[in-house]
């Protein structure tokens, strides 16, 4: 084949409409930047190939999808696309084979003179163009839009819990809407925005359910945990949880989620209680968070956990600012941990008044954090190795 | 008035009608005195003991590209093979897998030609008056070749016979010519157990087609379509030149005259020039059509400018369309030349 510039470039958008629109219909944004990355590695390439290369014979389109495969994945990981390796490859895979059999058979097909025109597709070349450029990527969003979970608008005044969400869905709080009695979650793919809750056992419980998404949530006087997270993989971000007056609670408690993948934790304001964030064999990122007047520690990472502690506020915390613990492995960046008072109740030397503690075969990589306004700094004890 | 004809039913008016009847246009009427499409390729192809194409797989009748003779001959043998080999360009059909398909298109299509030679073609008002059978808007000429070429020298050799005409092999040959037919030959006469010479009066090209594969589509035709006249007729000239795919090559000892052997094969080709065509010099002459060196100044689409218009068609297809498409001798140029002529007929 023998393809003019305009062949190759009509060529290739006919080609990537396909892939295009099933990335949108998988429901995933990686998906939809892949198939992105796709076209604008294909379309630049094809105005590198065009002078020369005067005639593609069939086979040529291995090492050329090889070379684009290339440039696609050093993109994906320069950009940071979310891309599962495995999946990115079926993808770019199966797109790769369907533009083979769309240019050695289809398009020949549909078009008698396809071959002999360069691979060009006719008339109004700059339509078909945007056409087959722009409507994959609008119809993509209102794919993706229509796949979005339906919308429930919970309305201002106070309703009586607990409320338990089964259903994909999206619930958005109206301005003055209060829950009373606590919120349970049981099915993936529920967003829960612009909501307050009030009392309960729990005021947030997730149980056992992947890309949960909690934004702006309030949680005032719950009995035990604030937002209580098992087996799960969560986003927290931008809430509150008020947990004065509950001297056994613990604000926000991510526990057991390693398999489901990873909770984030972001912006997220704790007052009171026992613990303010708390991590338990899970994996995630806790990151720009305010926890302050709790009675055990601020913020802690235990039992085997992995993940990073970063841009927090800690302060006027009994006992430990941060704690890492329990075999975990923690990066513990650019915090601010100060007013950290000693625990000298139970005797115990671990609670001294500690700004960073990693401790128990735990491993710390630790930089750039504010230690410095607690009684002491950092400690490491029981086989923790810290490296600064 | 009818509405289209075409002029020779050989294998070029063959892929014209197929493309045609794909398009829908119904009413189409082909004159030929002989019924078999491929009755002039059988005997070439036999006299030369031709055993594949050189075509690749869109070598074939139909009118678009795919499917090719590779999925035909792969689904035939249940095997991947042909299919490989095309995505490699080594896929070459046999001359019976292509005249198989040849025949099975010909009964598939209900291809009945009237069964006669038109003499001549006369422009009138709004059409093509055809010596007698009518006047139709749209006319395509496919004559095909005007005949074989033999070097004036030996004409009258009674030693001499051409390539192309069946014959046997003396024990010694001397091949004149330096095509696919001569190498053809060289490797058939040495097969036979003849003494072979070759006279030829430049080394063979070699190359897999006919010619640069650029030129077989828009992004070479492009530029062969914007050389002026003298350019476009060099250019064709040097094209045009005898060549054959590197695999046909046996080396033969190279003589620079025809010597005393007892068989002199003329692999010579054919003879050029609208000027050997019955049909073609009048219609060049009552006309005034430009010409180039023996060749009808054409469109880009294989059309007459000076004789189509909004109401009418004239175009040539096969060795007469070379101004357009320098392969236009080959299938390839045969589709080529019938999808345009198609479009024309279509919208207008």
């Amino acid at each position: 084949m023998s393809y003019t510039l305009r062949g190759r470039l009509e060529s290739r958008l006919a080609a990537l409409a396909l892939p295009v629109l099933a990335a949108a219909a998988v429901h995933q944004w990686w998906a939809l930047e892949l198939a992105g990355l796709m076209a604008a590695v294909g379309l630049a390439l094809d105005l590198v190939y065009h002078r020369p290369i005067a005639y593609q014979p069939g086979w040529a389109a291995v090492p050329l999808g090889l070379l684009e495969l290339g440039v696609v994945m050093l993109l994906v990981r320069a950009l940071g696309v979310h891309a599962p390796l495995r999946w990115a490859i079926v993808f770019y895979g199966a797109a790769w084979v369907w533009g083979q059999v769309l240019s050695h058979a289809l398009l020949p097909l549909w078009r008698q003179s396809w071959a002999e025109d360069g691979g060009e597709l006719g008339a109004r070349p700059t339509l078909l163009a945007a056409v087959a450029l722009v409507l994959p990527f609008v119809g993509g969003g209102a794919v993706y839009r229509h796949n979005l979970p339906p919308l429930v608008r919970l309305g201002a005044g106070i309703h009586q819990g607990p409320l338990v969400i089964d259903r994909r869905v999206r619930l958005v709080g109206a301005a003055g809407a209060v829950v009373r009695g606590g919120i349970v979650i049981r099915h993936r793919d529920v967003t829960l925005s612009h909501v307050r809750v009030v009392g309960g056992e729990y005021g947030i419980s997730v149980l056992g359910v992947r890309n949960v998404t909690l934004d702006h949530v309030t949680v005032v006087r719950a009995r035990l945990d604030g937002i209580h997270i098992r087996h799960a993989s969560v986003r927290v971000h931008d809430c509150t949880v008020d947990m004065r007056g509950v001297p056994q609670g613990q604000g926000i408690d991510v526990s057991y989620g390693l398999i489901q993948g990873e909770n984030v934790v972001d912006r997220c304001t704790v007052i009171g209680g026992r613990d303010g964030i708390v991590m338990h064999g899970s994996m995630g990122m806790l990151t720009h968070n305010r926890v302050t007047a709790t009675t055990m520690t601020g913020i802690s990472m235990v039992e085997m956990s992995m993940g990073s502690v970063a841009h927090n506020t800690v302060s006027r915390v009994r006992g430990i600012g941060i704690l890492c613990g329990d075999h975990s492995m923690c990066e513990i960046e650019r915090n601010t941990v100060a007013g950290t008072r000693r625990d000298d109740a139970g005797g115990n030397k671990m609670r001294a008044g500690f700004g960073l503690e990693v401790e128990f075969e735990s491993e710390a990589h630790v930089s750039r954090n504010d230690l410095r306004a607690n009684p002491r700094p950092l400690g490491v004890f029981l086989g923790a190795t810290v490296d600064p | 008035m009818q509405r289209v004809a075409i002029v020779g039913g050989g294998l070029c008016g063959f892929v014209a009608y197929l493309t045609l009847r794909r398009a829908r246009i119904e009413d189409v009427t082909v004159f030929s005195p002989a019924a078999d499409p491929a009755a002039v390729f059988r005997v070439r192809a036999a006299a030369i003991r031709q055993t594949h194409m050189r075509s690749e797989s869109d070598g074939h009748c139909l009118p678009t590209s795919f499917p090719g003779l590779a999925v035909r001959d792969a689904r035939a043998r249940r095997s991947v093979a042909p299919l490989v080999a095309s995505v490699l360009d080594r896929y070459h059909a046999s001359v019976e897998t292509f005249l198989a398909h040849v025949d099975d298109e010909r009964r598939r299509s209900g291809w009945s030609p009237v069964p006669r030679r038109v003499e001549a073609v006369r422009a009138v008002d709004g059409g093509f008056e055809l010596d007698g059978y009518g006047v139709f808007e749209h006319v395509l000429i496919a004559t095909g070749h005007p005949g074989l070429a033999v070097p004036e020298e030996l004409r009258d050799d009674p030693r001499v016979v051409h390539a192309y005409e069946p014959h046997e092999y003396a024990p010694s040959v001397c091949v004149v010519g330096a095509g696919l037919a001569a190498a053809t030959e060289w490797r058939n006469a040495s097969a036979a157990g003849a003494r072979v010479t070759s006279v030829r009066r430049r080394e063979p090209v070699q190359r897999p087609l006919n010619v640069p594969r650029p030129l077989l589509s828009k992004r070479g035709l492009a530029r062969f379509h914007r050389l002026d006249s003298s350019a476009r007729a060099a250019e064709l000239h040097d094209l045009l030149a005898p060549s054959y795919p590197r695999e046909a090559h046996v080396d033969v000892p190279v003589e620079r005259h025809v010597n005393g052997a007892d068989q002199v094969i003329a692999a010579t080709g054919f003879l050029r020039g609208f000027r050997h065509d019955a049909l073609l010099a009048p219609l060049v002459d009552e006309n005034e059509l430009p010409t180039v060196n023996g060749w009808i100044a054409l469109a880009p689409d294989a059309t007459v400018p000076r004789l189509t218009d909004g109401e009418r068609t004239l175009a040539l297809a096969g060795v007469a369309a070379q101004w357009a498409y320098p392969a236009a001798d080959t299938l390839m140029g045969a589709r080529y030349v019938a999808h345009g002529f198609a479009r024309r007929c279509r919208t207008r």
